[in-house]
This record gives C-alpha cells, structure tokens and sequence, in this order.
C-alpha cells in the first residue's frame, strides 16, 4: 500500500466572482510508497501547496481522488496518519511551545498523561525545552520552523507532509531539518516534502515528483529520472595534430578550447574512448575524461521547457 | 474533548481583544453614568439605573458578539492558525462549535460582570433586585447567544466589516420586527410586501427578549415565558450555528 496516492487529482479555484481560473491542478496521479522521502518539485505557484492542502483536508479537490495510507482524504480518519507543517506555520502568538503542543495534542484526541509523553519526547527531539516557557510571538524564524516539526509529530503520525519546511532558515536551520527528516525516515516515517530548493532534494530524496503548472512531467528516484538522459563525456586533449582536431570536432557533440587544452563532449562514453584512442595514437596527450551527468536541476529546467 | 480545547483557546484569544476592554470601559461608564439620568425624574433614580444599566449589558455585549465573534473564523484563515487545526482528526463543525463555545463563555462572564456591577450600584443607591431582574439579564444573554450564532456565520462567509454591518442591521431589525408588517396601504399586493413578510417570518423577533421595563418596575414575569423565549432562542442560535457549520464545510481555507 502506498503512503500518498493521488488519481487525476484536480483543482480549480473560483474567484470571488464566482468565476472559474485557470486550473491550480490538473489531473495530477503520483504515489508515493511507505518509509521513503519524497521531494514534491516545482516552481512557486506550480501547485504543490494546493496538493499538500486538499491531502490535509484544507481544500476540496474538484476532480480525481487522493489517498492516505488507502484512507480517502475526504475522511477525516485519513488525517489521524498526517503530520503537517505549514509553509511559515502560525501559531497562538501568546502560548507557549508547551502550550502549544498540549492544544494540537487535545485537537489530536490525546490524553492529559499521552500528551506528557508526547510533551518529553517531542521537546527533547526538538530541543524546545530551553525555549519550553517563551511565547511564540518572541520566537525566530528557525524557532518557529522547530516548534512546527514538533506540532507535525503530535500523536506519532505516519507520513509528514512538510511544505517548503527549509525555506528561509539560514544554513544551520537547513541542515537541522534535513537531518531531522532522515531521522524521521529512520523511524519508519514517510516523508512527502515541497521545496524548489534542488540542492535539498538531491541530498535527501529516495524519490522526487515534478510538477510543472499544475501537471506532474515526472516522478521516479532521481538516478532514474537523469539516468534516462544520454550520458555525456567530456574529454580534454591536448597536444593534437590539426588533421586529427578537426576530425575529432566533426565527431564531438560540442568542441571549445581552453588553457586546458581542446574540450570535446562526445554522446556515450564508447564514442569517447574512440575519440580517445585515435588522438593518443597521433601524438596527442589526454588531461581529463569526464562523464557529464545530467544534474536535478537540468531535469527540472528541461521538464519547465518541456511543458512551456 | 476536540471541541472544549478549540472553545478554551478561543476565551483565552478573545479575553486578549483589546475591543473588549474598551466597551467594558463604556458599558461600566454608562451603568455609573446612568445616575445622571436619575436625578432628571425625581424618586425614579433605581428605576431609571436598572433600566439604563439593563440596556447597557444588552448593548454592550451585541458589540462585543458583533466586534469579537464576526472576525472569530476569519481571523483564523487570515493568520493562518487555521491550517495546523483542521489537519487534525476533527470534523470542521467542531471547529465551528468550539469557537462558538468559547464566544459564548466570554459573554457569560462579561454579562455576569455588568450584572454584578449594576446589582452593587443599584444596591448602593439604596434600591433591590428581585428576580425579574435576573430574569431580563438571563434573556439578554440568550440574546448575546443568538447574536454570536449570527457572527459565527458571517464569520466563516465573510469579510469582518461586512458580517459586523449585516449582524447590526439584524440586531436594529430584529427588534423591530413589526414595522416589517405593519406598512403603509398602498404597499399591499406589492413585492415589497411580499418580500418584507418573508424578512419578517425569518429574522428573529428580539423583542421577546426584552423584558426590561418589567424588570425596571419589578413586574413578576411567569417562569414559563422565560423559558419559551428561551426556547425560541435556542431554535434560531441552533438553525444558525448548523448553518455555519454547513458553511464551513467545503470553504477551502
């Protein structure tokens, strides 16, 4: 069973006019499988907000369905598997994190002794218990960000839907949600998060998702996704007889020089090693061979250029 | 236990509103105030204080339903707390209720705490209470109770200024019911009568609440209209508040 599932999802707002934009959503079918973490990719206003909304029951879809651990989203029991933070999540600007966790506890259906429990556990992973007696209106960015992880993993949900939980932190604050997000997936967790922050993605991601106005253009592990591309080679040369140059510029892809020598960018790997042979054979010296692999980020500009 | 933490958070919200302070301040100047008026009509200083001061809890806690309960699930959406509560397990109705309850807590206490403030100065100026007096204040908190049902609906519909200008004009309508019927002649066979009759069969006659002068002349009041007034109340804040509920629902927040 998977943790997420969504089927020709659809949703299109209506403005105060009652009339009908253009759709936030179209027909969007992912997956997304249990204990993994899933990098849900796209521009702002792409439509990954709208898809984290109709999963924690915030915005009825219009079309298509959505699943939580095979539970409808329609249902409130599937919300009962969710943990969620918000992008820039709000809290009651005058309680305190205690305070704060007790209430998302009680909305959760905990008792007064399971939210104490969940009180020591949350706040230790968090490290909230210095800050455990400050209202929120005095907390920093990053602490709000930590007391939103924490809210999100009041009553031990299953699957966190993170949207966009690294945006604004400063380097550290980063790092400290990456690391919590692998420790969540350690902990049998499943982790579906937004972010157009690529470098994130690639570091943490077991799959990704990405989603171009409204539409997914692919989803799959991210070695999958750019081992579908061609394999580039970069070759660097030196030391070539003119004859043999423009023979090997006439096989390359592309052909530049530099200090370092004539770079060629052959298609495979076997027509760099010809390439190769045949100038070392004439005289020439190799600097550098180099497969160039196609990186997230050129996937994720080819799928925005793919669709526009 | 869902529903008693939402009304619990909203009381503690509510009770940080500055807007409460300040007609507190003004409903607890016009009870000390109403004196004044008192000195005008020789020997009727106590009539004329409960009157004015009973008008006072009455006015006052409209405004405060008004003011607090029109921005209380808008307020919610606009800051965004909204989104971390309805991910929960819980129904949205919930939602509405809790909020509901917590409202209502709110103008039992600040309706609790102008009575005691009018029964200490009427009782100061050397006058008494008696029963109808207490009765005219549990039916103007049955009014508050209706009120805050109204605001709750506009709040989950509409903009704060909007719901608090049509949640008015129901309150000045509601207590004047007649004026909807009683037209002039050559408004008879029209639309307009037609569409006032239907104004005036849904918007709640108020004016059953208001025993006011009663409770000013110390006039007994039968138990049992109380209670039907009561009733009468309790019916529209109930058709209201699932109303709200219904509202709600599918809103996308």
């Amino acid at each position: 069973m998977d943790a997420i599932s969504t089927l020709e999802l659809g949703k299109t707002y209506r403005s105060s006019l009652l009339r009908a934009l253009p759709p936030s959503l179209d027909g969007l079918s992912l997956s997304v499988h249990e204990n993994e973490v899933f990098g849900f990719l796209g521009r702002n206003g792409a439509g990954k907000t709208t898809t984290i909304k109709i999963l924690c029951g915030l915005v009825r879809q219009t079309r298509g369905e959505a699943y939580v651990l095979g539970t409808s989203v329609r249902k409130r029991h599937a919300r009962r598997h969710i943990g969620y933070l918000p992008e820039n999540p709000y809290f009651y600007e005058y309680l305190t994190p205690r305070e704060t966790l007790d209430f998302y506890g009680r909305l959760h259906g905990l008792g007064a002794r399971e939210r104490a429990v969940e009180w020591d556990k949350v706040s230790e992973l968090l490290d909230l218990r210095d800050i455990a007696s400050q209202r929120v209106r005095e907390f920093s960015k990053g602490m709000r960000q930590r007391l939103g992880f924490a809210v999100a993993l009041v009553g031990d949900p299953k699957v966190l839907i993170l949207d966009e939980p690294m945006s604004g932190l400063d380097p550290l604050g980063r790092r400290s949600i990456r690391e919590l997000i692998l420790r969540m997936r350690d902990e049998k967790k499943t982790i579906f998060f937004s972010s157009h922050v690529l470098g994130d993605v690639e570091q943490i991601c077991d799959r990704v998702g990405i989603l171009v106005k409204g539409r997914l253009t692919s989803q799959g592990r991210i070695d999958e996704l750019l081992g579908k591309q061609d394999n580039l080679v970069e070759v660097i040369l030196t030391g070539l007889p003119a004859g043999v140059l423009s023979e090997l510029e006439a096989r390359a892809l592309s052909a530049r020089l530099s200090e370092a020598g004539h770079h060629l960018t052959f298609r495979d790997k076997q027509a760099a090693n010809e390439a190769v042979r045949l100038a070392l054979t004439q005289g020439g010296s190799l600097v550098e061979f180099t497969p160039l692999k196609e990186s997230l980020e050129d996937h994720f500009v080819k799928a925005q250029e793919m669709i526009s | 236990m869902r529903i008693l933490a939402v009304a619990q958070n909203t009381f503690r919200e509510a009770v940080r509103d500055k807007v409460l302070y300040v007609l507190l301040f003004f409903a607890a100047s016009t009870i000390l105030g109403s004196k004044a008026l008192g000195w005008i009509s020789i020997g009727q200083d106590v009539k004329i204080v409960k009157d004015i001061s009973l008008a006072a809890v009455s006015i006052f806690g409209v405004l405060i339903a008004i003011f607090v309960g029109t921005s209380l699930v808008y307020k919610e959406i606009d800051k965004r707390t909204i989104y971390t509560i309805i991910c929960r397990p819980m129904a949205r109705w919930e939602f509405i209720a809790g909020k509901y309850l917590g409202m209502a807590l709110l103008l039992a206490i600040v309706t609790a705490v102008m009575t005691l403030v009018t029964t200490g100065y009427v009782l100061s100026l050397g006058g008494s209470v008696d029963a109808t007096f207490f009765q005219a204040v549990l039916l103007i908190y049955w009014e508050l109770l209706l009120i805050t049902a109204l605001a709750v609906l506009m709040s989950s519909v509409t903009s704060p200024i909007l719901g608090a200008l049509i949640v008015f004009s129901a309150f000045v309508v509601g207590h004047a019911t007649t004026i909807l019927i009683d037209l002039p002649d050559h408004f008879k066979g029209t639309w307009t009568e037609f569409v006032l009759t239907c104004v005036y069969y849904v918007i709640p006659n108020l004016s059953n609440f208001n025993i006011r002068a009663e409770a000013a002349n110390g006039v007994a009041v039968a138990p049992a209209y109380v209670l039907w007034a009561m009733a009468y109340g309790s019916v529209y804040t109930i058709m209201l508040l699932v109303l709200a509920s219904l509202a709600f629902e599918d809103k996308d927040v």
